[in-house]
């Protein structure tokens, strides 16, 4: 069988998503998440493409600013800030959310025909939507850190957009864009909170935070 | 092309290549710290000079300490010559019987020599290689055996000519092929796993083992390195090749040729790579070849998928 270019770049997206499970380096964090939310946009153009309609190019332009460029830039430096380089995992060893991932991959992949949307145009970009989904949610659990937590919360995020962009007609352009303000704000108010923790406890580590007052 | 031709050809291949491959490794390492470097044809000249002088085996030493590294050398030949590394032996159509598992057997059987080889002088060097290396086998054989496993899946045959003459789909070629290289550099004790030209004993992995071996012994081990180095590079680059729709169709010489190219590439990268990386941690080497593991299961699961 073979694949179209759109299945291609979403299968690329989530292997870029597992592979984020396993490192332990911040910096690699987000890059991942850079790398991923670029083809994340690359797919939104190449949809666009396909219905003709140019406020999805527009759409495309602004998910590449503001998620692929704005937000991992901003996470670097605030993690420079915090001074936290690295990120031990802490409900699993390091290489074991990697097959973790690999398992939400493969659940994403068989269960595509049930996810996918009626009469969708791309059936095969819904397994891997919902994988992101699930790999974001994983990201979320293991990890010990604020901002990495935060990742995970883009990674989830990023599988909705994309189940939302190829398995139903489209939504408004206005609702989108509001999606992405929304999630700027939201980024940077747990910037603003990951700053506070730090300046207030000197960590991050969310696993040590387990008491209402200190 | 006649099965003679084809015997000539093989066996020039299998004798050249993996020390001119070593060569040109070392060449390329050589330039990327800005030295000049000793002639690509060096190993040739080590593999003569080491073959001339003398041996000295410590008196502790049985049978087990001349034998290892022999059968090393001839279960890595046998390997070289099953697996079609280059591409030759696709080249005639000739049906093997070289199962894949056949094959990791085989390999089994040289490393448990070398490992057995490397204890038998009781020096404490030999033991830390050996059990290094006993560990690193250990999390190497899952990711040759899963990444050919896909293609096996693909072809619908455990036969290794079999397996890389068949349509394979891009995306597992390329998940098997990263997949092997990352098994070749911890099968191989190269760069993020092991520094090859280190000599600090805390560091050295292969290094460690052949520390008690000279002349005629260390030539036998050197060489079924090299091999072993073409075998692994090799597959790797040929799975890669095969991620280019429209391989399989080529001729045969075309197939050879790109598949030559494509070992001497793997291999120039390779070294490129060790002028760039340091070292892993010890301890964090697992975690490396986890995602080996990782890209393995995933070129399974495709496998699987698209049948």
């Amino acid at each position: 069988m073979h694949l179209s270019n759109l299945d291609a770049l979403t299968a690329a997206a989530a292997l870029v998503a597992v592979w984020m499970c396993g490192v332990t380096r911040l910096q690699c964090l987000f890059w991942g998440l850079a790398l991923q939310t670029a083809g994340i946009a690359a797919v939104t153009a190449m949809v666009g493409m396909e219905r003709h309609q140019s406020s999805y190019l527009l759409l495309a332009l602004v998910v590449a600013l503001a998620k692929a460029v704005a937000i991992p830039s901003f996470l670097t430096r605030t993690s420079d800030r915090v001074g936290a380089p690295k990120d031990r995992g802490v409900l699993l060893a390091p290489p074991l959310p990697l097959f973790a991932g690999c398992g939400a991959l493969a659940m994403g992949f068989f269960l595509t025909e049930s996810v996918a949307g009626h009469q969708a145009a791309h059936p095969g970009a819904a397994g891997m939507a919902v994988s992101l989904l699930l790999i974001g949610m994983l990201l979320m659990l293991t990890r010990r850190l604020a901002i990495s937590q935060v990742v995970g919360f883009l990674v989830l995020e990023n599988g909705i957009f994309l189940y939302a962009l190829t398995q139903t007609h489209g939504m408004p352009l206005m609702v989108e864009m509001g999606v992405v303000l929304d999630l700027l704000v939201a980024v940077m108010v747990s910037g603003l909170l990951i700053f506070r923790l730090n300046s207030s406890f000197e960590h991050i580590d969310v696993s040590k935070l387990r008491r209402l007052r200190h | 092309m006649t099965p003679a031709m084809l015997l000539v050809v093989g066996a020039a291949n299998l004798l050249l290549v993996p020390a001119f491959l070593a060569g040109v490794m070392r060449k390329v390492k050589a330039l990327m710290q800005g030295r000049t470097g000793s002639p690509v044809l060096q190993p040739f000249f080590d593999l003569a000079k080491l073959w001339r002088k003398g041996e000295t085996v410590s008196e502790t030493a049985t049978w087990v300490f001349t034998w290892a590294p022999r059968v090393f050398l001839a279960a890595n030949v046998l390997v070289a010559i099953l697996v079609p590394w280059s591409g030759v032996a696709l080249m005639g159509g000739l049906p093997y019987a070289a199962d894949y598992v056949y094959v990791l057997y085989l390999m089994g059987l040289g490393r448990f020599f070398s490992l057995l080889g490397a204890l038998d002088t009781g020096s404490a060097f030999g033991g830390l290689g050996a059990s290094r290396e006993a560990t690193l086998s250990v999390l190497v054989e899952p990711i040759v055996l899963l990444s050919l496993g896909a293609l096996a899946l693909q072809s619908g045959s455990t036969d290794l000519s079999t397996l890389f003459s068949g349509p394979v789909t891009p995306l597992v070629a390329v998940l098997s092929g990263f997949a092997l290289l990352i098994a070749a550099l911890g099968e191989l004790s190269r760069m993020p796993v092991d520094d090859p030209t280190t000599h600090l004993e805390l560091t050295m992995i292969h290094e460690a083992m052949i520390l008690e071996y000279s002349g005629r012994g260390l030539a036998q081990i050197e060489a079924a390195v090299w091999v072993r180095a073409c075998v692994f590079f090799g597959l790797a680059s040929q799975a890669l090749l095969r991620a280019w729709p429209g391989f399989e169709n080529l001729g045969g010489l075309a197939q050879y040729g790109l598949g030559l190219a494509g070992l001497f590439l793997v291999g120039g990268l390779v070294a490129v790579a060790e002028g760039l990386l340091v070292k892993l941690n010890w301890r964090r080497v697992p975690h490396f070849l986890a995602f080996g593991i990782a890209l393995g299961l995933l070129s399974a699961l495709v496998a699987a998928a698209r049948g």
